[in-house]
């Protein structure tokens, strides 16, 4: 289990995460769900352990480990993972070896895994990670990246930014790849189509969590409610 | 292949040098056409149809090679260029005259040996003009000694005639580079395309110089320069990218990305574009500083070291 307690996170002087509880278990599937700039990348960069996102305040537990002051490096090889909203770009690196990353990977699983993203490995193999890939191909080139690291806790920050509608399907399926595989998926998305499929929701609203639940109960309340609001400070007017 | 009689040794060395940082057989192969110069002697030859050799050594110790390369003419398998040094100390001045015809398919593959040398200054100055409709390329591998002896100089000038493509890959970055100043000046004429390349890998003392300068003197020429330079320990790098749009639809890009690592590294950078006509379009991009961050923690998040993580980038940058 991942565990988030009470913690809080400030960013030049401003409380941007301000005391969450957060648990997150493997085989099952969690979306976080909020406005913009309420501090849901936030938490999946604290979660991961990103040099300016180490949390002011709180502790951060895998499988009863405090893992607050593992790097960025340790928390990987303990087996968290994220899929960044928008993935750097690599001058003079393959797909094929990014996706190898030093390591002893069959060519036959990275070609399986091109195909679970919609990639012709024969296309795209031989490609660079560079600005000539689109922003879409980008993203899913990333997503099979995580796909071959076998994460037990992956963070996908918004999975279907920059993506076609066409490949929102596609989502769904790796979502449920990773589930399968057994490991922990935390979705941070604004997209019902992709929320409604995640078990747990954690809605977000001010750097706190302000409700928690069933998936479908909470995209309904963040649909009727959040949806329309426009603000992000909730909690402080209140 | 005719060997240069007294010189069979030198031509066996040189080959051998090649052969062991490149895998690369080639050489000794007949249907290659090849230039070997050791020191300041021409020592291997080989000519292939379409093509004309001439070379010349001077009291003065100057080595004066001409290539022309007939109208026509497509050669299906690389020239090599093969210069090298296998004395401890001295100087090698060369002079290289191309001229190559219209409609001509060439690639030339050069490779500069200086592994044996404590220290050499290794100039050469080259005069290319690349007829209409033609399609050179031109790569060019620097393998210098460990102990930071060489001064390396090198001056090309061009000429690129109507519809032709040029591209040229200056690479040294397996071995010390010592000291080098690269300076490539090209000139293109109605259609015709350039694409040049150079990447650098500066380690301890090295002194790094490149200046490449586009001149786009036809309607609708195109041109790309871009330089890379990893800069390490006390390396001292300068780049300076020109392009000049004299005409109409004229389109150049420069670019410049100096990497450094280490608190006494001296890089600079600088971008020169010059607009003489109203419809050309110029664009410029540059950076110099550390690896970049978020490169650096998309690979950390994959559980690669900052280290293991910088050197996988700048791999892929100079390979």
């Amino acid at each position: 289990m991942l565990e988030l307690r009470d913690i809080k996170y400030s960013k030049s002087g401003n409380e941007i995460i301000k005391g969450i509880n957060m648990k997150f278990d493997e085989g099952k599937v969690y979306c976080i769900v909020g406005n913009n700039g309420v501090g849901k990348s936030t938490i999946g960069y604290i979660i991961m352990g990103l040099n300016d996102y180490k949390p002011g305040e709180g502790k951060i537990f895998l499988d009863g480990k405090d893992i607050t002051e593992l790097s960025l490096t340790e928390r990987a090889k303990s087996g968290i993972s994220l899929l960044w909203q928008e993935p750097a770009r690599f001058d003079g690196i393959t797909v094929e070896n990014y996706l190898k990353l030093n390591r002893n990977i069959k060519k036959e699983d990275i070609e399986e895994t091109l195909k679970l993203v919609n990639l012709e490995p024969s296309r795209y193999m031989r490609r660079y990670v560079d600005k000539k890939l689109s922003g879409g191909e980008r993203k899913k080139v990333e997503l099979a990246s995580c796909i071959l690291l076998k994460p037990k806790y992956v963070i996908m920050d918004e999975p279907d930014s920059g993506i076609d509608i066409m490949s929102l399907d596609m989502i769904v399926e790796v979502i449920n790849h990773f589930k399968k595989m057994g490991s922990a998926v935390i979705v941070i998305t604004h997209r019902k189509e992709i929320a409604m499929n995640c078990g747990y929701s954690y809605l977000i609203c001010a750097g706190k969590v302000f409700l928690e639940g069933d998936s479908k109960k909470i995209v309904s309340y963040y649909e009727k409610t959040c949806d329309n609001c426009g603000h992000v400070n909730y909690l402080e007017e209140e | 292949m005719d060997i240069v009689k007294g010189y069979e040794k030198e031509f066996e060395q040189l080959v051998e040098i090649y052969e062991k940082n490149t895998n690369d057989k080639s050489l000794r192969s007949t249907g290659v056409a090849t230039i070997i110069v050791s020191g300041n002697k021409v020592v291997g030859l080989n000519s292939v149809k379409g093509m004309h050799i001439k070379s010349k050594e001077r009291a003065d110790g100057l080595v004066m090679i001409d290539v022309e390369i007939e109208d026509n003419t497509i050669i299906p398998i690389p020239v090599h260029l093969c210069t090298g040094f296998l004395k401890k100390r001295g100087e090698q001045i060369l002079k290289f005259n191309y001229i190559i015809g219209s409609n001509v398919k060439v690639k030339f593959k050069s490779h500069c040996i200086l592994t044996k040398v404590e220290k050499l200054h290794h100039y050469m100055e080259s005069d290319m003009y690349i007829g209409k409709n033609s399609f050179v390329t031109y790569e060019d591998e620097h393998f210098h000694d460990e102990g930071g002896g060489v001064f390396v100089e090198t001056i090309t000038k061009m000429k690129i005639d109507k519809g032709s493509f040029f591209s040229s890959k200056f690479y040294e970055t397996k071995t010390r580079v010592g000291r080098i100043s690269v300076v490539m000046d090209i000139e293109l004429l109605k259609d015709a395309k350039a694409d040049l390349e150079s990447k650098i890998y500066g380690r301890e003392d090295d002194i790094i110089d490149i200046k490449e300068v586009l001149r786009l003197n036809g309607e609708n020429s195109s041109g790309i320069a871009k330089s890379t330079v990893f800069a390490t320990d006390r390396t001292k790098a300068h780049v300076v990218n020109e392009a000049y749009g004299n005409a109409p639809y004229a389109r150049g890009h420069i670019e410049c990305n100096e990497i450094v690592k280490g608190y006494d590294v001296e890089v600079s950078t600088l971008p020169l574009l010059k607009v003489l006509n109203d419809k050309a379009e110029l664009t410029h991009e540059a950076s110099v500083g550390r690896i970049n961050q978020a490169q650096l923690e998309t690979l950390m998040a994959k559980g690669l070291t900052e280290e293991d993580a910088a050197e996988f980038i700048v791999n892929g940058l100079l390979s």
